[in-house]
Order: C-alpha cells, then structure tokens, then sequence
C-alpha cells in the first residue's frame, strides 16, 4: 500500500527480481515444495544477473551496495520462493565474514567467484547441543604446524552440500569461553570434511540443510578470518548484518499470502456476494496490511540505519528480524483462514506461505533470542 | 576466432500496432518495442560462446530510431557493441530488401566468425531472413540449430529438423538461426542494467551502408502488397445463452445428436 | 509449350512430406486456369529411393522433375539452394512454391536470395484476376488478410501447412530427369556428422476428429489443463491459441492458426478463444465449431455453429462432469 522512495539501483534489483521470479520461479516453486527438491535453475538465473554480487565490494568484482540494497532483493525474491530466497540469503550470511573480518588475500580469492555466483556459501555455527546457546559448540580446531586439525559436527546448514565455500565456527581453545572460538573458511572437497544427510523439513524445502561432518579436517592457517579467538565476534557480527535479511523473507512471504488471499476474498461468492464484503473478513485484512507495512517500515528503517554506518546495530536488526518474521507468521496463518479450504489445500500456495514463515521465527537466532538481544541492548539506554 | 555477430529484431507489442491505411504496413512508429522473443536463444548461445572463447559479441539491428531501447535490452543480456541500422529509406522492406541491409552491414563488420539469428520474428513469422542474408553474402547458413560448439576453428552444429538431429561440421563464417526453445536463457546483468543508458549506440543509414534508395524499402521489394480485407464474418449460427449448467446439458444433448457422443 | 509452375517435393526416406502433396491442390487449379502445368521437384541422392514411390504416383501434378545426385544425401542448404536456383534458370518457371515446412522455410529463401527475387511467406489462398496471380496471407496481430503480388519472376512462396487438403491425381505423373550442367559445383561448405532419425509422433492435431481447444479466457493454465480430460472424453486431442502457448500453458506443438497448424475436425470446441484471424485461418475447415466465451461480440462467437455465452472455465467444468458422469454410468 506504501510506496517506498527506492534508488535506481534498489528499483532496478527489485524489477531484475520479478523478472527472474516470474519467469525461472514461480512456475515452479509449488512443485519444488512438493517433492522437496533444490533446482539450482533459479540460482544460476540470479548469478547470471550478478544478484549475489550485491553487498561485494566494487573491487572485488561485485556492486558495493549496502543491506537495504540486499533487503530488497531478499524481500522480492522471497515473494515467489522462500525456498530459494533461503539458498540466497544463507550465502551471503556465509559471505559477510569475509567481507567484513576476511584479509586481502582471503577477498581477492574469494570475493570475485562468490560475487559473480560461480561459488555459494554457507554459515556453520549451530551444532547437535548448541543451537540458541551457541557458546556451547563444541567442534574442535586443534593447531599442527602450519594447520589446524578441525574434529566435529554441525548441524542444519543451509546450503549444505551445494555450498563450495564455509564458513565454519570452532573452538580453539575451549578453557578461553566466548573467546576461544575461531572462524574458518572450510572448502567443499577439503579433506576430512564431508556432508551429511539432506533435512527434511516443514517448509523452505526449495532449500537444502545437512549436517557438516569434520573428521581430521586439515584446514591451512591461512584460512583463519580475523584471528584467533575471534570466532564468535565474527559470527555474532555477521548475524547482526545478515538478519535484517531475515525479516526481509518475511516481508515477501508476507505480501504473497496478502495478494493471493485477498484476491480470493474478493472473487470467492458465499451467501451471493463476495467474502470481502464481510466485515470479519475485510477487516483481518486491514489488520493483515497493517502489520506488514508496519513490519515493511521497520525492517527498511534498520537497513538504513546499518548502512548510514551506525556501528551499534544489534538491537535494531533484532527488532526488524523478530518484529517482521512474527507478523509475516500472523499473516499466513491468517491468509490460510480467509481462504478456508482453498487455505489448506496443498494445490494452493498460501499453505507453503505458512510453512516457510514459520522457519523464520526459529533460524538465524530464534525469535526469544532477538528479545535477549533487544533487552540487552535496551538496558544500555536507560541509565541506573 | 573472429568476433559474433547477433541479428535482432525489435517488435511492436501485439496490444499497440496499428496497420497503416495507406501502406498497408504495420505502423511500427507508433508501437512499444519488444525484443523478438524468439532472438533470446540467439542471444544467449552468442553469450555462452562468449564465455568460451573470449570474442566480440556485436548485436545489430534494422528499425526505427527508438528500436535503440531494444539494442539496450541486448546489452544487458552480456553484447559488447550496439549498432542501429535505421533510415526512413528501409522503411517497409520485404525479406529480401531487409536481407540486403543486414548484409552490407555485416559486410562492413566483416570478419567475423559466426552470425546468429533468431528462427524467426513473432511478427512476420517468415523464418526466411537468415538464410536470405546468408546467401546473399555467400555463405552457408544452418537453421533451427540448438546448440554450437568449437572443436579447431570449426563450429559443430546441432540442428533440429522434422526428422531428427543432425550433428553438422562448418567452418566459419557461416549464419545460423537457432530455435525457439533452449534449456536456459540467463536474464539480464545487473551491472549492466545500470550501465544500460550511457551505453552508445551505432547508428548507420543507407548512405552510410551505400545502399540506394532504389534497392531498399518499399521501392527495393519485390513483393508487395495489393490490398488488405478485413476477414468478413457473418454470424451464421446460434447462440446459446444461459447459466453453464445448462448450457453444458444442451451442448452435451446435441453432440449426441450429431453423433459425437457413443450414447 | 506452356510455362511450368514448380512446387517442390521435400523426400525423405521413401516418402513426400504431405505438406508437398497439398500445396499442389492449388497449384493445380491456378495451373488449369492459366494454362499452365504442375511440377513437383525432387532432389535425392538415388533413383532407387524415388522409384516406385507411392506418394509421387499419386501426386496430383503433370510431372515430377528429379534431379539424382550422390551429393544430396543430406539435405545441406547452400548446395541444395544452388541446385534448385540452377533448376529455374534452366526452366525459367512460372512460379516456385514451398511447402512451409522447417525445410522449405529453409530452401526458399536461400534460394530466392541466389535469384534476387521476392518471397512470400504462410500463403494459405490464392486469388486470380485478369491472368496475375496474388496471395493471401493473415497478417499479425488484426483480422486483416493481405493480398500479395511478386514483381519479380518466378513467384516464390512458401504455403501454409494444413491450409489445402490433398487431392489425388487421375493418372500417375510423367517423371522427368533433370541434367544440370558437366561444370555445376556440387560442393557443400557443412559437413554431416551424423544424422539421428528421430521418430516423431506424427502431429494428431492436425487429423483429429474432434478438437477441443482453449486461450486466453480460460484464465489459468490449471483450467487448460483440464481440456486434456475433456479431450480424452471426446476422444480428441487439445488445441491451443498462440498467446496461451507464448503465456507457456501448453506447449507449442499444440498450437493452431498461422504459425500452428491447420485442423479440419468434424467438431471443433474453443474455449475462451476471441478468434482472432491468426486462429480462425486453422479451424476454417472444422465441420461444425462451437465457441464458448463470455463475450458475444468475439469473433469465433460469430463464425461459430452454435455459441454459448458463458464464463468457459465454468463450462469447461460442468461438462466434464457431466460427461465422465455419463461415461461411468455406461459402465
């Protein structure tokens, strides 16, 4: 309903992404749903369209842009498939270490491939026993000489198995706690590293997630991002840029369920007129529209505000993260019971809408996590 | 190898032609232009040759001035090199007289290796402009090829007929038109999206081509057209109105007369 | 003795494309009326393959003219245009028609471009007046049919597939050798490799009894979709128009008019279809046409036999259950 005042570059994605959407996925998306199935089609289509080269800087070959820039892309990508906006977005948080914390070596043999499309990332932080509690993890990065020897599993990683480049989160030094983890880029094919089985899972099932097996993994020390023992500083900033990305998803998911079932409110003939015409019906819609443009507002807000340079950003991306995915959830569930049982039946998209939203209450930090993240952060403004 | 060459054609959207009472031509000025959509897998085995070998990928067109919007559109999708072929002396050239312009104009970028077409435009649907161009430059032409490789300076061509496929060897130049369908057709760059409107187009006209306005155009084409008729319909049956239901039944009812139905 | 009007023969393994033995049906009127004679033209590499073929027995020409060389095998199109063009400045011919087949499209131009001059393209009638010949073809996107004349000789076409019915001929056509020049250049600049015979389903489409078919006003590709029950119902196959193939409902095969193919069904049923003249050129020789639309000033309404004004997925709908209901009760 609002219109956002876009940049030519944020216009331009958001029509490149419609055009990709309309043509290599929403023909699809219903039928990778169903049988589960990762095409790797659309994601050739979008680095073809140098799409994953949005927030690599100029110099390494991709478009410098900043997270409102990425947002809008996940956003409208997430409109036709959450599935594959997944596969995307789960490459850039595999991404923003090197961006952000990688050396000059470490960019220019990374940056340019990932940039143009040709390698996908992925993030490894979550394991078996440490997922909302991740100081927990318990992977090991042992030094040998001029390499660390890397014992362990992590678990539900996106783009596992399809990814070429990961970023992989370790202990180093368990005794050191919060500061004893380090981060490590982990090639697909090096040895010791193999991936586990594919997920299944409720929703975003154009996605791949698998388990990430080191055994022995000889990882050369060049490969360290930051330093030692700042493995967890890289993670929680990536999380802090990458989330946004998230409450991104929500928006498009959130704007499908919206358009699809308000077209069938509008057409759908009960007691000879349309449902729309009830007034419990149009006004869960006003409410509908509301809560996304409020979450819409929100989650454009705090990528402005990333990209102005604001340096303390944790709590505002929290909030966009949490605030957008709760409401994208609210939507769904919503959309479904406006549609009733064209809602529930699997022929019709908005029953998918409503099982990939519900993922993006739990990943990238749960949604109770955020809180944390915005209660900490909010005590800093109030002095005692 | 030499550089590509990529023969376009910029089509008037179905909603807004007109046909010109006069001319009886289509009136391309007064529509939006569309790439041909048949010249997307044109355009993309050019880039997927590109790729591979590195060489020039020039696009070229034959239209009115704003058919330069569509020569944009191919720089997005990976061309190097735009060049407009436009003159008001073209202007309601049949298949040979459009022939004989993209053939001077190919002549005047010679050498190249290969020149790529679409099978056919979704206007005139005649199919018959590549191999015209070829002949007329004297080189072998293959249509309806859907895939091209390079093995020691020679093109290897996968050609669809109505029989079956057809493995075929040619060394360059040759002209080929591709068909209508491929597995993937990549979309536009980004980067070169943003780049899209500070990109120069080339402008050549007939004098630039030596082209006489006698072999060009309306003047330069053997056929011609004598009259148009609008397709004359008399209403010569019934019609049924009613709610489908009904409707159903009685259709039903009467192919079952007619003998349609087995009961 | 009098002028030959060619029409060329596209052979391949012991047969003529049918789309050859149509488009002599009006070479053969316009050749009485004119006073002229009808030739088919084949090229192939051995009298062996053309000998006793049934097809040319039966075509319904004055003459088949061959040209036999081991160079043909292959139909490579740069030797195959040279030796046509050659042909017609031996026998300086009244015209030379193709059928609009991939071949044809592919022949006539290379050929018409050797001899400089005019083309026309998806011919589906032609008119006579005061001894010249024109042409008629749809014309894109109105209900418009253009009327087309050569100014160059011989006139050159390539004629639509399905547009003539084939006509048996009364007697068995002379056959006619044909010696090009001790000098001529059989040379072909492509190399075949291999060549993989494909056995395509012959396209049912174009023989189907019934033919249901559907565009843009069924809305969604699911409701398209659901001609193909209705089809298997009425034991037909399903047509399209060329938007709903261009919008990827169906595929491209399936599509009728002037750049699909012609049908000539006993019944035709088109639903959501306006009938634009691109369409309409198909189904003309439908036996009986029923039009469903919600639009009672569309064309196909007004050349149809019987037309029901109603929403066509609806109508798409509740036959389909009335028939399979019916169908299961026979049971």
């Amino acid at each position: 309903m609002l219109e956002y005042p876009l940049t030519n570059e944020e216009r331009t994605i958001k029509d490149l992404i419609k055009e990709i959407g309309e043509k290599y996925i929403l023909p699809k998306a219903l039928e990778w749903d169903e049988k589960e199935i990762y095409d790797p089609l659309p994601i050739r289509a979008l680095a073809d369209a140098d799409l994953f080269g949005i927030i690599v800087p100029e110099e390494y070959g991709g478009l410098g842009l900043g997270v409102r820039a990425m947002c809008i892309a996940v956003e409208w990508l997430s409109y036709y498939c959450a599935g594959v906006s997944t596969t995307y977005a789960a490459s850039f948080l595999g991404a923003y270490p090197i961006i952000l914390f990688g050396n000059e070596e470490q960019k220019r043999i990374y940056l340019p491939d990932i940039a143009r499309g040709k390698k996908l990332c992925a993030f490894a932080l979550t394991e078996p026993q440490a997922g909302s509690d991740a100081f927990a993890i318990k992977t090991q990065a042992i030094k040998n000489g001029d390499y660390y020897i890397l014992n362990g599993v992590k678990q539900w990683i996106t783009n596992g198995g399809i990814a070429d480049i990961y970023v992989v989160i370790a202990m180093t030094d368990p005794t050191k706690g919060a500061r004893g983890a380090t981060a490590f880029i982990v090639e697909k094919g090096d040895p010791g590293f193999v991936v586990g089985k594919k997920e299944k899972k409720l929703g975003l099932r154009a996605s791949v997630t698998t388990d990430l097996i080191f055994n022995e993994c000889r990882i050369p020390k060049e490969r360290v991002i930051a330093r030692e023992g700042m493995g967890f500083m890289v993670a929680l900033r990536t999380l802090d840029y990458a989330r946004c990305g998230a409450g991104a998803q929500a928006l498009g998911i959130g704007q499908f369920a919206l358009e699809v079932s308000l077209r069938h409110a509008r057409k759908r003939i009960q007691f000879g007129q349309p449902v729309y015409n009830f007034q419990a019906v149009s006004h869960t819609f006003a409410e509908m529209a509301m809560r996304l443009e409020s979450a819409r507002a929100l989650v454009y807000q705090v990528a402005s505000y990333i990209d102005s340079g604001a340096k303390d950003f944790s709590g505002a991306s929290a909030m966009a993260k949490c605030y957008a995915t709760d409401q994208a959830m609210w939507v769904c569930e919503r959309a479904i019971q406006m549609m009733g049982g064209y809602g529930y039946m699997r022929d019709y998209p908005v029953q998918k809408l409503f099982r990939d939203a519900k993922c993006l209450q739990i990943y990238e930090g749960t949604n109770e996590i955020q809180k944390n993240v915005i209660a900490r952060e909010l005590a800093k403004f109030v002095k005692i | 190898m030499e550089k590509i060459i990529v023969c376009v054609k910029a089509v008037p959207d179905l909603r807004s032609v007109k046909v010109d009472p006069e001319t009886h031509t289509l009136r391309r000025d007064s529509a939006d232009l569309l790439l041909n959509p048949h010249d997307a897998p044109a355009i993309e085995l050019a880039m997927r040759l590109k790729e591979r070998l590195g060489v020039e990928v020039v696009v070229l067109t034959m239209g009115p001035p704003n058919a330069s919007s569509v020569l944009r559109r191919v720089y997005s999708l990976g061309a190097d090199r735009l060049i407009l072929l436009s003159d008001r002396a073209f202007a309601g050239s049949d298949t040979l007289a459009t022939s004989k312009v993209l053939a001077k104009a190919l002549e005047k970028l010679s050498p190249f290796s290969l020149v790529l077409m679409g099978l056919k435009s979704i206007d005139g649907e005649t199919a018959q402009v590549p191999p015209e161009t070829a002949v007329l430059l004297g080189i072998p032409s293959v249509t309806n090829v859907r895939n091209i490789s390079v093995e020691n300076g020679v093109f290897i061509l996968e050609r669809v007929t109505d029989y079956g496929i057809e493995e075929l060897e040619v060394a360059p130049p040759l002209v080929v038109s591709v068909t209508t369908k491929l597995d993937y057709i990549r979309p536009p760059s980004l980067k070169r999206l943003l780049k899209e409107r500070e990109v120069e187009v080339t402008i050549w006209n007939a004098e630039t081509l030596r082209l006489s306005q006698e072999e060009v155009g309306l003047r330069g084409s053997p056929t011609q057209v004598a009259s148009v008729f609008e397709k004359t319909i008399s209403s010569k049956g019934e019609i049924w109105e009613g709610p489908p239901e009904e409707l159903s039944e009685r259709l039903i009812e009467l192919l079952r007369q007619k003998g349609f139905l087995k009961s | 003795m009098s002028e030959i009007i060619y029409a060329y023969g596209e052979f391949f393994d012991r047969k003529l494309h049918p789309g050859s033995l149509e488009i002599l049906t009006p070479l053969r009127d316009i050749a009485s009326a004119l006073n002229k004679k009808v030739a088919l033209l084949i090229l192939s590499s051995s009298l062996e393959e053309v000998k006793n073929c049934e097809d040319i027995e039966r075509a319904d020409c004055d003459e088949v003219h061959l040209v036999v060389h081991e160079s043909l095998h292959h139909v490579r199109d740069d030797l195959y245009g040279r030796v046509l063009a050659q042909i017609i400045r031996q026998k300086n011919p009244f015209g030379v028609f193709f059928p609009a087949t991939h071949q044809g499209s592919s022949l006539a131009p290379r050929v018409a471009g050797e001899l400089q001059v005019g083309l026309c393209a998806h011919v589906n009638g032609f008119t006579l007046k005061e001894g010249n010949l024109y042409m008629l073809r749809p014309t894109y996107g109105d209900n418009i049919i253009a009327e087309l004349y050569s100014k160059s000789r011989p006139i050159m076409a390539t004629l639509s597939l399905g547009a003539f019915s084939i006509r048996e001929g009364k007697r068995a056509p002379r056959v006619v050798m044909i010696d090009l020049p001790k000098d001529f250049n059989w040379e072909s600049k492509i190399r075949v490799r291999r060549a993989i015979k494909v056995k395509r389903e012959p396209n049912r489409l174009s023989i189907a009894k019934v033919v249901v078919a559907g565009g843009l006003g069924l809305k969604t590709k699911e409701n398209f979709q659901k001609l193909f029950e209705l089809a298997s119902l009425l034991e037909g196959e399903v047509g399209a128009t060329r938007p709903v193939c261009h919008a990827g409902w169906v595929d491209e095969g399936r599509m009728i008019g002037v750049s699909g193919v012609s049908v000539r069904p006993k019944l035709y049923i088109g639903f959501g279809i306006s009938g634009s003249i691109q369409h309409t050129v198909g189904i003309e020789n439908s036996e009986f046409i029923v039009a469903v639309n919600i639009d009672k000033e569309a064309p196909l309404v007004k050349i149809a036999n019987v037309a029901l004004i109603a929403d066509a997925g609806k109508v798409l709908d509740t036959l389909i259950k009335k028939l399979s209901r019916s169908s299961q009760s026979e049971l």
